[in-house]
């Protein structure tokens, strides 16, 4: 048996709009979802903002009824065996809110400790270990008001495991965190990994998707475009070299010249700092450089280089050019 | 919510109280409704009435006491829920394995236990600047009565909370909410003064009953028969609260889940 198993998952939304004459509006937010989890597996659903992970997630941990599908955890029906689920998951979403500012962390951690009946000479010994896992031991009796982003977002992860559970929802962990929180952060998941913990793992980092998870889901628009290892999923722009170039002002007509192109697969801007990284995918590798430079006549052009595709081509191709 | 299981969720309980009073107590907000704002109420009503007599003066002032006990069982409790829903928790609270009633009994209890405590004092202080005998002539009944007006306020906390899940548009009911309940109530006034048809809406309150039973204690008119009624209506609301709220929760719960409503909106 699967740890998670989803078949056709949809959500919708209904809005009204309107003060006078209300017009009820409907948001596909999860179109039709479909994929399964094994036991012990790190699991990555990845995507664009907007494309349905947190959504997804939501259904999974009983937050959210859905419109239509099913889905499973440990064999419990999300809708009508939430009871027999809540037990056995933990989960966080990513940014600073959930948690009781006002509290200390042991406090927070004592609190959920008690609301998954985690005995008091259990949790009198799990506190100390989860704080010292996440590396709070030294600021647990420190009112969580006075944290950083990160240290907020690692005490969601002890929070989280408090009650140790087999299964585990991360939704976006590492967003809005420093480089070097976020990589003590990977570290954790990395961790928790080695103890055969389930977990589904959602995030639009490309490398953090690549670094951790076994397999990988790439949602856009509520629905699965594809699904694989990353090393497969890799394999989907083998056929491709990337132009990357360094530009000041990128303008979309610019853009939209590019992708005219016949020799042109997708066009990707990444802004760093004062400038715009350019990622042209291109079949014709560095053979493209002369053609592209004559499209960039009076833009202010700095380093041009040309490399092998990454998890990240792969994931512009699915999601066509809008990471 | 199933009271066989409650001695299970007692820890739980225990715990959401201490965390709801150390919460409550380190927001500026709530020190000011639970402990200045009924200090300012009764040093107004005491200066008011200072001529009469002391006996009117206890009235008073367990009047008061009662106003400030539904405030801020109607606003703090009423937010605890709204705020959850603010800072994110309320999606933590529901998803733990815990029954949200449980968890709202202990802020409840919290809340209720705050602002008595706190209101007694700050009355008790409020008398002695005036000078006024705040001596209870029935103290034993008066104990057993906090004590039922206590649950009575408690469990009807349960039924508000899980209006406020459903929507936070219901947060617009709370001012609408307060006044009546001070008239209908006979907070501090008899509500043989208002007119007849309102009788029987007072009679549907438990804070009616737990004013009455307060006053008379106060007095000294609480005979075993106006004791036992008002017990007794505040016993019958309790438990009509805790199965009403039970099939609520439910209700709302799932309709939450159905509406998004869980999250910040």
């Amino acid at each position: 048996m699967n740890a998670i198993e989803v078949n056709n998952l949809r959500r919708v939304f209904t809005t009204n709009i309107g003060r006078f004459k209300r017009e009820t509006k409907e948001v596909v937010a999860v179109d039709d979802v479909s994929f399964s989890v094994a036991d012990g597996e790190l699991f990555g659903l990845l995507g664009p903002n907007g494309a349905g992970k947190t959504t997804t997630v939501k259904m999974l941990t009983t937050l959210l009824i859905p419109s239509s599908g099913s889905a499973h955890i440990a064999g419990n029906d999300v809708v009508d065996e939430a009871d027999q689920i809540r037990p056995r998951i933990g989960f966080i979403f990513g940014g600073e809110r959930g948690l009781y500012w006002r509290l200390s962390a042991i406090d927070n951690l004592r609190y959920f400790a008690s609301l998954y009946h985690v005995e008091p000479e259990v949790s009198a010994k799990r506190i100390p270990y989860l704080l010292e896992m996440v590396g709070l031991a030294d600021r647990g009796k420190e009112k969580v008001e006075g944290y950083s982003r990160g240290m907020k977002q690692r005490l969601h992860i002890a929070r989280s495991l408090i009650h140790d559970p087999d299964i585990l929802f991360l939704d976006e962990p590492t967003i809005g965190l420093d480089p070097v929180g976020a990589r003590g952060l990977r570290q954790v998941v990395r961790n928790l990994q080695d103890e055969k913990k389930t977990i589904l793992l959602t995030t639009h980092y490309m490398f953090e998707a690549d670094m951790l998870c076994q397999r990988i889901a790439v949602i856009d628009k509520g629905n699965i475009v594809a699904m694989d290892t990353p090393e497969e999923l890799k394999k989907l722009v083998l056929d491709l070299s990337v132009i990357e170039v360094e530009m000041f002002g990128v303008s979309d007509d610019l853009i939209s010249t590019l992708r005219s192109q016949n020799y042109v697969d997708n066009v990707s801007v990444e802004n760093r700092e004062q400038r715009q990284v350019l990622m042209v995918q291109t079949e014709r590798g560095s053979e493209a450089i002369p053609d592209l430079m004559t499209l960039f006549e009076g833009i202010r052009v700095g380093k041009v280089t040309s490399r092998e595709p990454t998890l990240e081509d792969a994931y512009v191709r699915l999601v066509g050019g809008e990471a | 919510m199933n009271l066989s299981k409650l001695p299970a969720h007692w820890r739980t309980i225990r715990i959401s109280f201490e965390m709801q009073l150390r919460q409550n107590f380190s927001d500026p907000f709530i020190i000011f409704a639970i402990i200045v704002q009924p200090m300012i109420i009764a040093t107004l009503a005491l200066w008011m009435l200072q001529d009469q007599v002391d006996q009117f003066a206890i009235f008073v002032i367990v009047g008061s006491g009662m106003t400030g006990l539904w405030s801020s069982l109607l606003f703090i409790s009423g937010n605890a829920i709204t705020g959850e829903r603010w800072v994110g928790t309320l999606e933590g609270l529901v998803a733990s394995p815990t029954p949200m009633p449980v968890i709202v009994l202990g802020k409840n209890l919290a809340n209720v236990f705050q602002s008595l405590s706190s209101m007694l004092a700050s009355y008790a202080l409020v008398a002695l600047l005036f000078g006024l005998s705040i001596e209870i002539q029935q103290p034993l009944l008066f104990a057993v009565s906090i004590l039922f007006a206590m649950l009575a306020f408690v469990t009807f906390g349960l039924i508000m909370a899980s209006l406020f899940i459903i929507n936070p548009a219901v947060q617009n009911w709370q001012n609408g909410l307060e006044f009546p309940v001070y008239i209908l109530g006979g907070f501090l006034f008899p509500i043989a003064l208002l007119p007849g048809w309102t009788t029987p809406f007072s009679y549907l309150l438990a804070p009616y009953w737990a004013a009455r039973a307060l006053q008379a204690a106060s007095v000294g008119a609480g005979t075993f028969e106006e004791m036992a009624l008002n017990w007794g209506m505040m016993l019958f609301f309790s438990i009509i609260y805790i199965i009403t709220s039970r099939s609520l929760f439910l209700f709302v719960l799932r309709k939450a889940r159905v509406d998004a409503t869980l999250g910040m909106q």
